[in-house]
């Protein structure tokens, strides 16, 4: 076979596949489990359905001033069992990550232990088979799981986040094997997250966020608006006491059964972000509740916010179409990171 | 039939071509009457230790003076001016601790 001229990266055979997973497993190249023996073919196939060059210049890591290509991108997307198709998300998702805001060297290298959520709106959704229904926060499809762990697969390669290596975490959370989901528009009383964060009604867009695990609550003893929130306020406000006080990108999950009461009574997602900025709050004295009163230094009454400002919520339409659930999903380390969210097919650096 | 793969790290020498290549400084010949600059991540527990360390490289390698700097956010690069003074130091010990 003739190898394509445009990739430079360095080619390894093997006698059969079984040899490339073993290989590939023994130099750390895998997050364990199987890959998809990365060939010039399928490499290229997903540099082609992006209309990317194999040296097109996604971002650079601004820490340590890594460049990372389009190539080496595809080869991990492949590897990750990404098809041709779930490229340009993956891409997208890179750039978000890259986007100097993000903090992604010290959102990935922390003992905190975050996972880095995607969040996909429009049209590519539904193009590349992503489901935003049943167990949104799990494996739902192939395309979210693929997409996710293509993620995971290029910081490890690319950037040794590995565990031990850049990752220091000292517990990470299942996220972090791959997380990445889509918003439930079509059944959605709302403007999507993507529309309220870049103004674009049609855009297909990915959002970043350095994410701590999903606290799920329950509430489907009401229809009111506010009380449903006070569940979610309470879980942010539990999260605030038991790990961390700073404010910054909180995301909360909010699924049809609920969503039907908001839509009832009129509630847009500026309303909940509003409702939400306001009671999420705690004062510093609560930590002496749970075990933390050496940092109280005596500044009982001293309030914080879980958000910075409304708009640091991030409300998202997921879920199945049954069960009063809702999942809140807190930022690592408040505002040190901020969620990125970049349209599929921007280009950052033209 | 073999099967040909490419490499997936950015080890094998492809950098994009945004990188930048970043190198160790010169080693010192001796500490002796050096000027050693700490930058702190910001961390609590980062105090005691380079309270400790500065007292070590005074007493047994006579280093002439520590310079401390306290980043601005623990997670980030050092703030520029601070990279900017650290032109100045002989050394320099860019610790973390928590």
């Amino acid at each position: 076979m003739t190898l394509p001229a445009t990739l430079q990266s360095n080619r390894i055979t093997f006698d059969d596949p079984l040899s490339v997973q073993e290989h590939f497993h023994s130099r750390g190249w895998t997050d364990g489990l199987p890959i998809v023996p990365p060939t010039p073919d399928a490499v290229t196939a997903c540099l082609d359905w992006a209309g990317l060059p194999a040296e097109h210049l996604v971002g650079v890591e601004p820490v340590r001033g890594r460049g990372l290509t389009a190539e080496k991108i595809a080869v991990n997307a492949v590897m990750a069992g990404c098809l041709p198709m779930h490229f340009p998300v993956v891409v997208t998702a890179v750039a978000a990550m890259l986007a100097e805001p993000f903090l992604l060297h010290g959102s990935t290298a922390s003992t905190g232990g975050s996972a880095i959520l995607l969040i996909v709106n429009g049209p590519i959704r539904n193009e590349i088979g992503m489901d935003a229904t049943f167990n949104a926060l799990g494996p739902s499809d192939r395309a979210s799981t693929c997409i996710g762990r293509a993620v995971r697969l290029v910081l490890g390669n690319l950037l040794e986040v590995r565990p031990g290596e850049i990752d220091r975490s000292t517990f990470g959370h299942p996220g972090k094997i791959s997380w990445c989901m889509a918003e439930d528009e079509e059944h959605s009383p709302w403007i999507s997250l993507a529309e309220e964060r870049l103004g674009d009604p049609h855009v297909s867009a990915v959002t970043a966020m350095a994410a701590m695990a999903p606290r799920q609550l329950m509430n489907e003893w009401t229809t009111d608006p506010e009380e449903i929130l006070d569940t979610f306020v309470a879980e942010i406000k539990a999260n605030m006491r038991h790990y961390s006080i700073w404010a910054g990108n909180y995301a909360i999950v909010i699924p049809p059964q609920l969503r039907q009461h908001f839509a009832a009574a009129g509630w847009s997602k500026s309303d909940i972000q509003n409702y939400v900025f306001e009671q999420a709050r705690i004062r510093r004295g609560e930590w002496a509740d749970c075990g933390k009163g050496a940092i109280v230094h005596g500044k009982d009454d001293q309030e914080y916010a879980a958000l910075p400002d409304p708009s640091h919520l991030l409300v998202i339409a997921a879920g199945g179409p049954a069960g009063g659930f809702g999942a809140v999903i807190p930022p690592w380390l408040g505002h040190k990171s901020r969620a990125a969210t970049m349209a599929v097919g921007a280009c950052v650096d033209c | 039939m073999s099967i040909e793969v490419l490499d997936p790290t950015y080890g094998d020498g492809l950098a994009g071509a945004g990188s930048q290549e970043f190198a160790l400084a010169e080693r010192l010949e001796t500490l002796a009457g050096a000027t050693v600059g700490f930058i702190s991540n910001g961390k609590q527990g980062t105090v005691r230790f380079f309270d400790a360390l500065e007292r070590e490289l005074i007493a047994q390698y006579g280093v002439a003076h520590v310079v401390r700097e306290v980043k601005s956010n623990y997670s980030a690069p050092a703030d520029p001016d601070i990279l900017d003074r650290a032109k100045e130091w002989n050394a320099l010990v860019s610790g973390i601790g928590d």
